[in-house]
Formats: structure tokens, C-alpha cells, sequence
């Protein structure tokens, strides 16, 4: 491993990690406000978001079911961005997967593993078709990708709740939602009470394959290439508008693939107001991870666990409100953004662990 | 007292292990040219850049007029009446001449800004420094030499009394960079000191008083400009004695590798950029393009290579019709591409050596397999380009964002002259280049051509073309203005071409 490569994963890892640090601190102000000391509070947080009594309690088997999506998302944008267009129609992919997975999952009969895999294929395949449209707006009339990816997030979500409303409708109640999917279509659990399943080790498989697509392969190469330095992509050859489409195609599939996860291994059904914006998060969590795969498998798992750890440690346990969890997570987002705050401290790091180079005493190039 | 004086001057930059500044000491007397050479890497740029504040050294004393100063940052290099401009311009391609100039210092009536008042404040300031330039025109659309002139303005319009160019005339025309001179000098009567980077020797004997020569972070010397002499220069610069010619075998060319047949190319605003032009090269023959900057050369190399779409005409290689092939076509049949731009057309900054030196290549089949790279064979491949063409401080793996500007130049010509291409279409090759390795790529492509690949050299300097070239084709407003066999041809000749005149028949 090269130097340049061992310090992108080292930013990946300790940049999210010292921002969470300093939003914290920070937002121990906030927690001063109400009255629980802040350690006993972040001690609740964790506790919540982290802790695990027992196997079948367990707080962080429920992170991780939580953090399946993100990871999905996260890695989905992260294709886009590397790919230098920055998409994040993740939201509208996200919600078209999950309504082909909602509906093919009760509309048809076939064996238990085949019907799991066969939807989770049209998902993908659904998701990267409805990300060729930016891709193609993009390259052909110059369309703002950001622009046209926001409308279409609000075409699919208005698309899918129409949907839910009244041709999947499962019953009058007065909820709408979708009828439950058959078992044979379902993703497995791990352990009674919570969601962590097959749905996570699909999402590990994903951080693998992204990452190695991108670092390991030809057309990887030519994506980042094009992301990074358009002019120089074009003069060695490679053919940018091909890797764009590529691009976007592989990130509307991985983004497509998280919808129908969430419905296959989570909910069983779509309930009007499905998602919750799970797709903007992937953005911030690829953000917060610094565009790397594992940056983004770490950050999801951080994102999901404060999330959760706010919910039920601070407003169930300590009765902080829930809304300083959110706080919380923006402090963070601001402190990873400001990155170069943490310069010195990484090359600190960075020095200590070996990976930057010691001062020797003369130097002739 | 000198204006300014360096003293001790050290730098270390742990990220690439380079000891870029060793106990330097510089001096630079009030209303003084003083000329800054060495080899590429030498530490001219760390140097000049600790004296703008761009870069904080590890010791050492700077002084101005006698009185020690900290200079933290360029700001305060700018109030201290230091100005710089550097290697890599740093305008903003999408404002006006005007608007870069007053950047940040914008005339302001009512708080409101007022375009016409920028235009006439530029206006007046390029008057009384000779400077012609047109503030409304937009910094991007201009030429390298008048994008300079800019940053200069920038400089003097904040009043600066010590200028620092780096290497200014690397991407000028013999022209541009005779009338920067007359400015340098121009300024120096005014008491102005200026401190300029070159590997021109010959420019430092034209303009410049003294003399500093560094050499692998070290100050070998000073000495005033009429004490000394181009080969000492060179010799104190590279520490050996350098060849000034290049010999070459007598041509022998073979079948015909590029043909270009009839070519019309529209220009930006719908001029005519290339019109009708017809030459070929053959295989084991450089021919060499000259002409002064803005003829056409630009989009004649983007048609050939394919950054450009034409409007009319044929291109070949090899018999193959080329015309409408993308890039990587072209590539995989023999074509290597050494771009005016390294930076953002020839390299990618962001990424490090490996990914860089294989940008041209990456398909072969010895550098893949089914779709997977072959990591190690690219390293090898970015070991040899280092070895070969040694680049110091460069390492296959590594970041190349801080490789001198010369070492920069280097990584190009080492991925494009990989793997014996069959044309090469080198557009200026050796800008921004020390005099050893001018030599070397002079060298490079001389062995190139007795290897068999068809050269096509396009340079501004007029002494390259004629130094390396087996045939000159003089360009003029995009058309052909005269062809010349090397032996032919002198300079005078082709200076007039080059400028839109006619040789007169003599009587012969
Ligand atoms: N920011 C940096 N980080 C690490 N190394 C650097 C940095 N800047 C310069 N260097 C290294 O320091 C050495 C001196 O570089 P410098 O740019 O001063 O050379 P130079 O004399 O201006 O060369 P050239 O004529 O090629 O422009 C080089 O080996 C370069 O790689
Ligand atoms: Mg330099």
C-alpha cells in the first residue's frame, strides 16, 4: 500500500472520528442546558446506540439494521462523486427500489432464496434506469445533475406515494400501505429483535466491491479520472461521457438495491411516508466519510448509532429531547466539513503510526 | 544596503523528504535584476515562495532595506511591497483583465462597483508602465504572454517595489519575452528590484546584474552578470560541463507516418483557426512547427490528437483515416501526445505517480487483465519514467502535486516516450526545463526519430526547432508560410515567415 492510499483510509477513519469528538464537546453546552450532567447523557447515548445486553436486546445489532441503508446510499454516492458528477438523486432510486420490492414481493410466487434475489436484481435494475435520466440530461443538454436529481426525487416520492395510496393499497385502513410481502420473498434476521440480517452482509459485500471497483479495475480508474481531472481524462483517452453513464448507472443500482433491503429485511411492506429521507443522509454520510467506502461504512454506523442513541438513550432514559440528537449530528457534520481544522492532529497521528516519514538529517534528491 | 537579504534559509518538507532549501543566503541590491537559476528542483520556487509568505521556512532571516521582517503570509509580503508571480498564474479565467487586477482591491463609489472606473484605473496603470493590455477582455480567452502581463499589473498595481517572477518567460514567444524584458528593465530604472527565476541562460545575460545559481537546495554562488559567462553558468548550475547543440545523425526518412490532408479548423468566434493545410512526417524524421504563438498551433495538435473536432479535411496515421477517431483510438495505434498544458491537460495533481504515468496506456494488455489493473506492472512502468528520466524526489506511489515544475515536465515526456511510440507530437517539450535536461529531452526525441517515430516538434523557440528539426514548416495565421530543410533555413528567414512577411527572392 502506498503512502497516498494508507492516508486517504486514515482521513476516512479519524476525520469522522474527531468530529464526533468536537460535536460533542460542543453540544455538551446544549446538554448543560437541561439537567443531566453531559457524560451521563453521552453515557446514555452510547449506551443506546452502542451497548448490547443481550443477543436478542441489543442495541447495536438495531445501529446496524439502521445503518444497512445508509451504507447502501452512502456507498451509492460515492460512485457518483468519485465519478465527478454530483448526484444525489439517491432518495428517488432509494423509493423506486422499494416499491418494486413491496410490489413484486407480494404480486408474484417463487421459491424462497430465487424471490429474494430476483427482486433485489430488478431493484438495482430500476434504480440505475431511473439514475440514466441525470446521466443522460447531463451529458447531452448539460443539465445540472444536482437540479435534475432533486426533481426526480420529488417525481418518485410523489410517484410512490400514489402508488401506496391506491393501486397497492392493501386494505381501507386508515393508514395506506402496501400489502405484506410473501416469506419467501424476505431477507433474514440474525437474532429476534432486531432487523440486522442478510440485508447487512449485502451492504458489507457492497463497501467491498465499490471499493474495489474503484481502486483495482479499468473502468474505475477511468471514473475517478474523469471525477478528478476531466481535461487529463480526455487527453489519455478515456472516454469521460461512458464513464459518467457508467457512473451513475452503478450508483442508482446500489441505491436501488438499499430501497428494496429496507422493505425485504425491514419493514415487509411500504407505509405512506416511507424513508424518511434515508437517501439525503447517504449524501452527508459520503460527505462525512470523505468520498471513501470505508470512510462511509464507518460513518453510517456512527450516523445510525447517535440517531438512535439520541432517540431512545437521551429522551426515553434521561429525557433530554430527541431534537438535540439531531443537534448533535449537525455539529458534526459542521466539524467534518471543516476538515483542516484537523490537520495538525492528523499528521500527528499520521506520524506516530508510521505512515508519514520521520526527519532525517539530510536529504539529497 | 541591499533590498533584500535572505540569510540561512532552510526548508525541509517532510512530506516528500526533500531538503529543498539547505542554509541558503540571497541577496538582491535596491533597483537590481537579479537572476535565479538552477537545475529543475533546485528550491528557486521554495526559496521565492518563503519570501512571498506562501511558505514558512524552518530558520533563517529575511531583511528588507536592512530591517528584519516575519513574513507569515503573502498579505503581508504584499504590504511590505513584495509582489510575485508565479510559475502557475493564479487569475481567475472567468473575470475581466480589469477584475483580476483590482481583486479585492475594487475602486468602490458608494459602495457600489463601478466597471467603467475599473477599466480606466487598469487602464491608466498598463499606460504608465507600457503595458498595453485590455481590461474588459476576459482573463481566460487571453494568451499565456498576456495572462502574464496581468499578473504583473496585479503586482505593480499594489504597489509592489519588489517583484518576484518565476520563471516568466517559460511560456512566452521570443517576442513577448524581448518586450518583458524592455519592462524589467523599465523597472528596474525606476528603482524597482526584480528577482526573476529562468533556465534561459541567455536571457539572464540579456537583461538581468547579477546572477544567484542554486543547485539541489544549496546557493553554489552569485556574482554580478558581466563576470561571468554562459558556460560557467551552466556548469555552476549542473555541476558538469553541458552540451549547448544537439548532433544528430543525418535523416533517413521512411514511409509516411502522419498525413494531414487539406485541414480546415474553425477557431473560437468563428474565425478560421487552421485553413487548408496540407504536410505530412515521415517515419524517422522531426518536423518542426514554427511560428509565433496563436497561428493555429493549438488547434492543429488538438485535431491531430483528437481534443478537437475539425471542420474539413483528413488526417492519417499510418494510412489509417484518423479524422473523426477518438482520443484513445488514436493512442492505441501508435500516437504519443506531450500537451502545452501540463497541468491540467497533461497530469492530474490529484493523483499520484502511478495513476499518472499510465493515463495513456491503461488498456494494453500489459497493464491489464480481464478489466483488473496490473499494479505492479504499472509501478514498473512509473519506476522506469523515474529512472529513466530522473525525476528527483518523485517515487511510484506517491503524490506528484509537489514536484518541481521541471520534474513536473518530466513525468510527461517519460509516459508519452513509453512504449516507442510511432508518432509523437511534441507541442513546446522542453518549457520550463534546466539546461541538463533540455539536453536530455533534445536527446530523447533525436533517439526517438533514429528509432523510427515520426516527430512532430512545435515550439515558440526558435533555436529548438532549428536545433532538433530535419524539416521546418513556418505557420502564419493557420496557413503554411514556408517549408524549409533544416539546413536551409536561418533564423532570420524564418523570423520574417513567422511575422507575415516574404523572402525576397535573392538572386540564386
Ligand atoms: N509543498 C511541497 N511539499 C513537498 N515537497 C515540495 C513542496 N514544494 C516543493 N517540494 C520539493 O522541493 C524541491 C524544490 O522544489 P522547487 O519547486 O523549489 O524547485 P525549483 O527550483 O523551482 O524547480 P523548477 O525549475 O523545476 O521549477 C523539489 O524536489 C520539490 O519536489
Ligand atoms: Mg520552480
Amino acid at each position: 500500500m502506498t503512502s497516498r492510499q494508507r492516508r486517504q483510509i486514515f482521513d476516512a477513519v479519524l476525520i469522522p472520528i474527531l468530529a464526533i469528538i468536537t460535536g460533542l464537546a460542543f453540544s455538551s453546552v446544549f446538554v448543560l442546558m437541561t439537567s443531566t450532567p453531559p457524560l451521563v447523557a453521552y453515557q446514555e447515548m452510547f449506551k443506546a446506540g452502542f451497548g448490547c445486553e443481550r443477543l436478542d436486546n441489543c442495541s447495536f445489532f438495531l445501529t446496524l439494521e439502521r445503518a444497512t441503508p445508509l451504507i447502501l446510499t452512502g456507498l451509492s454516492a460515492v460512485v457518483a462523486f468519485r465519478s465527478g458528477l454530483f448526484s444525489i438523486g439517491q432518495e428517488g432510486q432509494f423509493l423506486l427500489g422499494a416499491l418494486m420490492a413491496a410490489w413484486i414481493g407480494y404480486a408474484i410466487q417463487l421459491p424462497p432464496v430465487i424471490h429474494s434475489l430476483v427482486i433485489l436484481a430488478i431493484a438495482m435494475a430500476i434504480g440505475a434506469a431511473y439514475a440514466f435520466i441525470p446521466a443522460i440530461l447531463k451529458l447531452r443538454l448539460n443539465v445540472n445533475e444536482i437540479i435534475s436529481t432533486i426533481i426526480l426525487n420529488s417525481i418518485a416520492a410523489l410517484f410512490v406515494t400514489y402508488m401506496v395510496n391506491f393501486p397497492l393499497r392493501a386494505n381501507r385502513s386508515s393508514t395506506a400501505s402496501t400489502p405484506i410481502i410473501h416469506a419467501s420473498a424476505e431477507l433474514p434476521s440474525f437474532f429476534p429483535g432486531s432487523h440486522w440480517g442478510v440485508g447487512f452482509l449485502i451492504a458489507v459485500a457492497a463497501t467491498i466491491f465499490v471499493w474495489f471497483f474503484l481502486w483495482r479495475t479499468v473502468p474505475g480508474y477511468e471514473q475517478r479520472m474523469s471525477g478528478q481531472a476531466p481535461f487529463f481524462a480526455r487527453f489519455g483517452g478515456i472516454r469521460s461521457e461512458r464513464a459518467a453513464i457508467r457512473g451513475m448507472l452503478i450508483s442508482g443500482a446500489l441505491a436501488g438495491l438499499a430501497g428494496a433491503i429496507e422493505v425485504l429485511g425491514v419493514n415487509r411492506q411500504i407505509v405512506a411516508g416511507f424513508s424518511s429521507g434515508l437517501g439525503f443522509d447517504g449524501v452527508l454520510v459520503a460527505i462525512l466519510g470523505q468520498a471513501h467506502p470505508l470512510g462511509v461504512f464507518l460513518v453510517a454506523i456512527l450516523f445510525a448509532g447517535i440517531r438512535l442513541g439520541s432517540q431512545i438513550g437521551l429522551q426515553i432514559t434521561t429525557n433530554i429531547p430527541r431534537e438535540l440528537g439531531g443537534g448533535i449530528l449537525a455539529l458534526i457534520i459542521l466539524f467534518v466539513s471543516a476538515r483542516s481544522l484537523f490537520g495538525d492532529v492528523i499528521n500527528l497521528f499520521r506520524n506516530s503510526f508510521g505512515t508519514g516519514r520521520g526527519i532525517p538529517k539530510e536529504d539529497k534528491a | 544596503m541591499p533590498a533584500v537579504e535572505m540569510q540561512g534559509i532552510t526548508k525541509y518538507f517532510a512530506s516528500s523528504q526533500v531538503l529543498a532549501n539547505d542554509a541558503v543566503d540571497l541577496s538582491v541590491g535596491q533597483g537590481e535584476v537579479h537572476a535565479l537559476v538552477g537545475e529543475n528542483g533546485a528550491g528557486k520556487t521554495t526559496l521565492m515562495n518563503i519570501l512571498f509568505g506562501l511558505t514558512r521556512p524552518d530558520r533563517g532571516t529575511i531583511r528588507l532595506n536592512g530591517t528584519p521582517v516575519q513574513i507569515p503570509h503573502p498579505n503581508e509580503a504584499i504590504r511590505l511591497g513584495i509582489g510575485m508571480v508565479h510559475q502557475h498564474f493564479k487569475l481567475v479565467p472567468s473575470f475581466t483583465v480589469a477584475q483580476n487586477i483590482l481583486l479585492g482591491i475594487e475602486p468602490s463609489r458608494y459602495g457600489l462597483l463601478d466597471q467603467r472606473d475599473e477599466n480606466a484605473a487598469v487602464k491608466k496603470l498598463a499606460d504608465e508602465f507600457g503595458l498595453p493590455v485590455d481590461p474588459a477582455a476576459v482573463v481566460g480567452e487571453l494568451s499565456v504572454g498576456l495572462q502574464q502581463r496581468v499578473e504583473i499589473l496585479k503586482a505593480l498595481q499594489r504597489e509592489a517595489r519588489i517583484l518576484i517572477l518565476d520563471e516568466p518567460t517559460a511560456v512566452l514567444t521570443p517576442q513577448e519575452a524581448r518586450e518583458l524584458f524592455t519592462v524589467i528593465r523599465d523597472l528596474a530604472k525606476r528603482g524597482q528590484t526584480v528577482i526573476f527565476i529562468t533556465h534561459k541562460l541567455l536571457e539572464v545575460i540579456e537583461v538581468a546584474d547579477q546572477v544567484s545559481v542554486m543547485r539541489a537546495g544549496r546557493m553554489i554562488g552569485s556574482k554580478p552578470v558581466r563576470e561571468t559567462n554562459l558556460k560557467e553558468m551552466a556548469r555552476m548550475m549542473v555541476g558538469r560541463e553541458v552540451l549547448l547543440t544537439v548532433d544528430k545523425k543525418p535523416v533517413e526518412p521512411g514511409e509516411i507516418v502522419l498525413e494531414v490532408e487539406h485541414l480546415l479548423v474553425a477557431g473560437v468566434g468563428g474565425h478560421t483557426a487552421i485553413s487548408d493545410l496540407s504536410f505530412n512526417v515521415r517515419a524517422g524524421e522531426i518536423v518542426g512547427i514554427a511560428g509565433v504563438s496563436g497561428n493555429g498551433q493549438t488547434e492543429l495538435v488538438d485535431a491531430i490528437t483528437g481534443l478537437q473536432p475539425v471542420d474539413g479535411g483528413t488526417i492519417r496515421l499510418l494510412r489509417n483515416e484518423i479524422t473523426n477517431q477518438p482520443v484513445g483510438d488514436r493512442r492505441e495505434q501508435g500516437m504519443a501526445h506531450i500537451p502545452e498544458d501540463r497541468l491540467r491537460t497533461g497530469l492530474n495533481l490529484e493523483t499520484n505517480l502511478d495513476e499518472n504515468v499510465i493515463v495513456s496506456r491503461y488498456r494494453e494488455p500489459e497493464f491489464q487483465h480481464y478489466g483488473l489493473q496490473d499494479r505492479a506492472h504499472i509501478q514498473k512502468l512509473a519506476e522506469w519514467v523515474v529512472t529513466q528520466f530522473s525525476v528527483a524526489s518523485a517515487r511510484p506511489g506517491e503524490d506528484i502535486a509537489t514536484l518541481s515544475g521541471g520534474n513536473l515536465q518530466k513525468v510527461v515526456l517519460g509516459r508519452e516516450l513509453s512504449g516507442s511510440p510511432k508518432l509523437i507530437i511534441a507541442n513546446q517539450p522542453t518549457r520550463g526545463l534546466d539546461v541538463g535536461s533540455i539536453e536530455f529531452v533534445h536527446r530523447t526525441l533525436v533517439d526517438a526519430r533514429d528509432r523510427g517515430a515520426a516527430v512532430l516538434l512545435i515550439s515558440v523557440e526558435l533555436d529548438e526547432i532549428l536545433a532538433l528539426s530535419d524539416r521546418i514548416l513556418v505557420l502564419f495565421r493557420g496557413r503554411i508560410a514556408g517549408e524549409f530543410q533544416d539546413e536551409q533555413a536561418t533564423k532570420e528567414q524564418l523570423g520574417i515567415l513567422m511575422a507575415g512577411g516574404v523572402i525576397e527572392e535573392e538572386a540564386s
